[in-house]
């Protein structure tokens, strides 16, 4: 703590020394200084300082060389630079300039601690002048007498500091006083020169490291004068329509230097100027006649000069003067074309002349009046007309012929040469070939091949061909010689032009030939639409319209169609562009697509809008592949299964129905005290030996009058026929017992003649039981069904019936037998009695059929069903007793049994041991 | 050796002759000018006579034809010296008269003044290649100049810009005699002209 404030102390005493040294000079005074003091150093060099110190300062304020601390702009010098000379002197060094920065001070540390500045200096860095180079000078008249001489040179690269220039001169005698740029480092004008005396011109840069001097230029001014441009030009036709005469002042004194010319002309309106030769204008003047210019045009002239030997500079151009040349007479006849069309009168023609106003280098002056010419070729007419006309076209009705037409174009000085059109009665002549074209230079091309023949000129045509405009026709002629030319029109990019050449010949002209040519190509403004015309299954034919003319902006190279499904990927074909139409195969079916059709020409493409199909889930026929086969596959199943029942149907029969044996072939048929019992018994002995019958069925069989099937009756007949429906009937005979019909339900097998069958639901009713066996008696026990079916009680009824019913109506015993027998032998006794009741009824078809129905229909009839259940009975029964009679006619022969021996009723007897009595 | 510097020689010296005579042209033209403008701007008449003024040499000789090269060239040196003194004259007279209002007269007077400085020159340097040199200016004092008034002194300084017209006339004949191919006539002239 106590150090502490003894240093303190101490540095407040330092500083009082410091402040009372400064002071004791009566004014303030440093401790000491800096060498150099605000050295202007060169750049990149090295540099050493020195701090002296005085002395005072050291007596008083213990101040030494060894406390001095430099510093540039408050940043400390490092000390390996600082040298100490001696006690009050110490230097540092800058190996580097550059590294300098302002200001520099000299600073103590008062007893180590605290700082003290003792001087500063400011350091300039800079450069010595570079030697200017590339000194040149020009004398620039700026008027008749005044002739500055502007000196400019390099100065070279900058010095950073402030670097005087000047520009000295003197004759070898006399020097005259520098001239001194203003705001500038690198020219200066001398105001005033003499010419005639080599002048020596230098350079002088000077700053504070230096001074440089250029290489001298020794010149005489009147070498390097830009005078003045000739002035009050004027421009004067001549006679001659050819010629322009200038005239003008020079301001320039012919003492001073001899002048040559340039004059330059260009026809008003062009760019392009064209200068009279050099040569003509070597010389001093004040005037000058241009030749060979275009008669009636008005022409821009421009002049300028320089000292004739060529030693100096050219003045700048004068001012423009324009001059027009007299008029001249048409230098050529207007090109001519025409256009021929029919008339109402086929004799005639319509043709319309037309021809290009001259261009006005060759109209020479001011055209007014077209001189038309029409002359026949024809031998037998001589028509000559003439017309004057101030415009470009005359439209004339001419006889059917050749005609020569004349154009002369007249001005006020004269007429043009006459301009002839062969105007031919047919184009018969060889046209050009190979007619071609080339944008180009951003113009048209059109180039053709020659035909052998000479040809006088060309006649080039064109129109544009636009669906919103007429083919305007364009047209302009080229000499013979030529074989292509630019089309000399304005031709628009992006648009179809139509182009035709034809040649003339001395005699006619040729037929011509075209080519369509754009200038230049672009996309189509839009693309195809595109739209099915037949969609199928895999494959859609695609149409579309071709773009219009206006559409295309090109030619159409060729068309891409695009499609994709919904998820899949675009799959593009390549169309050429002359189709119209376009099948897409491959398809998918039952699928959505996305089409949509590009046009390219040949700088590209524009699509169209999409379109979407979906193809067919079927395709065509596949309908009917699928349902042709398939029903032609039920009907094989149905017919098999037929043929099938046919062949099984014995083994059918058995499953369905039930064997019901035959009661006239039972012994209780020969019980029977109605039945003779010797004919039934000899007949079934012959047919059943043995006698095996397992079951027996009785069926009375009622047939009713004729009368009772009427026309009406027979209606249904074929409907039931068609059908083939079960004939559903109330049947109360013995169940199955039917030749042709189940009491409920008979299978329509009536068509093939069969012998109907009983079904599973026809009800026994007796059984008959033969306990004898070969030659064994048999024990035959009859027992009656207990079914309570309407077979018992219709069997009541036709008990009842026979009983006390109609005499008229025959009854009939139908006795069916079952158990293995053979078919045949089963029906043999139904067709016996179909057989018989035609013989009764002979010569009556429709007894016929009653005869047929009731005889296989006996069970119908015989019980007394519904009028409607013996139609549906009856139909049955007609068709199977068409077949059943031719197949079965041998049974019939040998069944015993007459229609005279039915017996009238129906009694179940035992025909021989164990008899039956009815109950 | 010698005959390269002779070549050298007879160039500078044909060099010299044509921008001489050029130079003679445009100091023609210049004082032809400048003397319109001195008559302008002093107030004189183009037309009036004056009578020869004292130190200004005379162009018209007699014999012309008959003089050396030299003897041309000597004549005219003394005549544009003469010229030279002269013009400075006026133009400071014209300075103490118009001070700076009257520029151009001033400017035309100084080109004109250089223009005779550089003749001046010319001829120099032409004596020098005619290995005499030129004669030393420290000859006789021009007569101290008279007091003149004011009119006396325009009518001087018409004088002597008509007398330096007559003179740039004059030295363009002889610089063109000088400049024919006559390598004989000025040594013998030179001859002649020797003791």
């Amino acid at each position: 703590m106590f150090s502490g404030w003894n240093w303190v102390a101490h540095g407040l005493y330092l500083l009082w020394n410091i402040c009372s040294l400064g002071v004791s000079g009566g004014l303030v005074q440093s401790c000491g200084h800096i060498i150099p003091e605000s050295p202007v150093l060169t750049l990149g060099s090295s540099f050493t300082a020195l701090c002296i110190l005085n002395e005072s300062c050291l007596d008083f304020g213990n101040i030494y060389a060894n406390q001095i601390i430099w510093k540039i702009k408050n940043r400390v010098v490092p000390k390996e630079q600082y040298r100490e000379i001696n006690r009050t002197v110490s230097s540092v060094t800058f190996n580097d300039t550059s590294s300098l920065a302002n200001p520099l001070t000299c600073n103590i540390l008062a007893d180590g601690q605290i700082e003290q500045n003792i001087y500063g200096i400011t350091v300039t860095v800079g450069l010595p002048p570079e030697k200017p180079k590339n000194l040149s000078c020009i004398v620039r008249q700026v008027s008749k007498l005044a002739y500055p001489m502007t000196c400019t040179w390099n100065p070279g690269k900058p010095t950073f500091l402030d670097t005087h220039f000047r520009l000295k001169y003197r004759w070898p005698q006399e020097n005259f006083p520098d001239c001194i740029p203003k705001d500038v480092n690198n020219s200066c004008m001398i105001t005033d020169v003499q010419f005639f005396v080599n002048l020596e011109v230098w350079v002088e840069a000077e700053n504070a490291l230096g001074k440089a001097e250029s290489d001298p230029l020794v010149l005489d001014p009147i070498e390097i004068v830009k005078p003045l441009s000739p002035h009050n030009l004027s421009v004067n036709s001549e006679i001659l329509p050819t010629v322009l005469k200038l005239s003008w002042e020079n301001r320039i004194s012919a003492a001073v230097m001899k002048l040559k010319f340039n004059i330059r002309y260009r026809i008003m309106g062009d760019t392009n100027w064209m200068q009279v030769p050099p040569e003509d204008t070597a010389s001093p003047r004040t005037s000058f006649s241009v030749q060979g210019l275009r008669p009636y045009t008005e022409y821009v002239f421009s002049i300028r000069c320089m000292k004739e030997d060529g030693v100096g500079y050219w003045s700048d151009w004068s001012e423009e003067k324009t001059g027009v040349t007299t008029e001249d007479k048409p230098s050529k006849g207007p090109p001519i074309w025409r256009s021929i069309a029919a008339s109402h009168s086929p004799t005639f023609w319509t043709v319309h002349l037309m021809w290009k106003a001259l261009e006005p280098f060759e109209a020479n002056g001011v055209i007014f009046k077209y001189e038309v010419t029409v002359r026949s070729k024809s031998s037998l007419s001589s028509l000559v007309e003439k017309h004057n006309v101030n415009t470009t076209n005359l439209t004339l009705k001419l006889p059917n012929g050749t005609y020569e037409v004349t154009v002369i174009a007249h001005n006020r000085v004269g007429a043009s040469p006459p301009s002839v059109l062969l105007i031919p009665a047919s184009n018969s002549k060889a046209p050009v070939k190979s007619v071609r074209t080339l944008p180009k230079d951003g113009k048209l091309w059109v180039g053709w091949t020659a035909p052998n023949s000479y040809v006088l000129k060309y006649v080039i045509e064109w129109c544009l061909v636009s669906n919103s405009s007429d083919c305007i026709i364009e047209w302009q002629n080229e000499p013979g010689n030529v074989q292509g030319t630019y089309l000399k029109g304005d031709i628009k990019p992006f648009k179809c032009y139509l182009i035709t050449v034809y040649p003339l010949y001395a005699d006619g002209q040729g037929s011509g030939q075209s080519v369509k040519a754009y200038l230049q190509q672009d996309r189509p403004s839009k693309g195809p639409t595109v739209q099915t015309k037949k969609v199928g299954k895999a494959e859609a034919v695609l149409t579309w319209n071709h773009l219009t003319v206006d559409e295309q902006n090109g030619f159409i190279r060729s068309y891409t169609i695009f499609y994709k499904t919904v998820d899949g990927n675009e799959t593009a074909v390549t169309v050429d562009p002359s189709k119209t139409e376009y099948t897409l195969s491959s398809l998918t079916s039952d699928t959505l697509y996305t089409v949509r059709m590009m046009a390219y020409t040949d700088e590209g493409g524009r699509s169209g809008p999409d379109f979407t199909f979906t193809t067919q889930k079927f395709g065509k026929g596949e309908i009917e592949a699928i349902v042709v086969p398939v029903c032609l596959a039920f009907l094989l199943i149905v017919l098999l299964g037929v043929l099938f029942c046919f062949n099984k149907r014995d083994l059918i029969k058995k499953h369905i129905w039930p064997i019901v044996p035959d009661p006239s072939k039972s012994n209780i048929a020969q019980w029977s005290p109605q039945v003779p019992a010797k004919h039934n018994f000899s007949s079934k002995d012959q047919m059943y030996p043995e006698g095996s019958f397992t079951d027996v069925s009785v069926v009375e069989i009622e047939a009713d009058d004729k009368k009772s099937f009427s026309e009406q009756d027979l209606k249904p007949f074929d409907l039931l026929k068609k059908e083939k429906s079960t004939s559903e009937g109330h049947s109360s005979g013995i169940g199955g017992s039917s030749c042709m019909s189940s009491p409920r339900q008979s299978v329509s097998d009536s068509d093939e003649g069969e012998t109907t069958q009983n079904t599973s639901s026809t009800v026994q009713y007796s059984t008959v039981v033969l306990n004898g066996y070969r030659d064994q008696t048999p024990v035959q026990v009859f027992s009656r069904s207990e079914s309570t079916q309407p077979l018992l009680d219709s069997e009541e009824r036709s008990e009842d019936q026979a009983g006390g019913g109609d005499s008229t109506t025959q009854r009939q015993h139908y006795f069916k037998q079952n158990g293995g027998q053979d078919e045949t032998n089963t029906d043999r006794p139904c067709f016996e009695r179909t057989k018989q009741i035609i013989h009764a009824n002979e010569g009556d078809l429709v007894g016929f059929a009653q005869l047929q129905i009731s005889g296989q229909s006996s069970q119908l009839l015989g019980l007394g069903l519904e009028k409607n259940t013996q139609e549906a009975a009856l139909s049955d029964v007609l068709q199977a007793s068409t077949e059943g009679q031719t197949v079965r006619s041998e049974s019939v022969e040998g069944n015993p049994m007459l229609v005279d021996e039915m017996p009238k009723s129906y009694l179940p007897q035992t025909v021989r041991q164990g008899g039956y009595m009815p109950q | 050796m010698a005959a390269a510097d002779n070549t050298s020689a007879a160039l500078r010296r044909r060099d010299l002759c044509s921008r001489g005579i050029r130079l003679a042209g445009k100091m023609r033209s210049d004082v032809v000018d400048l003397l319109d403008t001195y008559v302008e701007r002093q107030g004189l008449d183009a037309s009036a006579s004056v009578a020869a003024v004292e130190g200004v040499p005379v162009a018209a000789v007699e014999r012309w034809d008959e003089q050396t090269g030299t003897q041309r060239l000597l004549e005219n040196l003394a005549a544009y010296r003469a010229f030279r003194a002269l013009l400075a004259q006026m133009l400071e007279e014209q300075q103490e008269q118009l001070g700076e209002a009257d520029t151009t007269l001033g400017q035309a007077l100084a080109a004109v003044l250089l223009q005779v400085s550089a003749f001046t020159y010319h001829l120099e340097e032409l004596l020098r290649l005619e290995s005499r040199g030129p004669p030393s200016e420290e000859g006789p004092e021009p007569p101290p100049a008279p007091h003149l008034s004011l009119f006396e002194r325009k009518l001087r300084g018409l004088g002597v810009l008509r007398e330096l017209a007559q003179w740039a006339v004059r030295s363009t004949r002889d610089l063109r005699q000088l400049a024919k191919p006559n390598p004989g006539s000025s040594s013998a002239a030179s001859l002649a002209e020797s003791p």
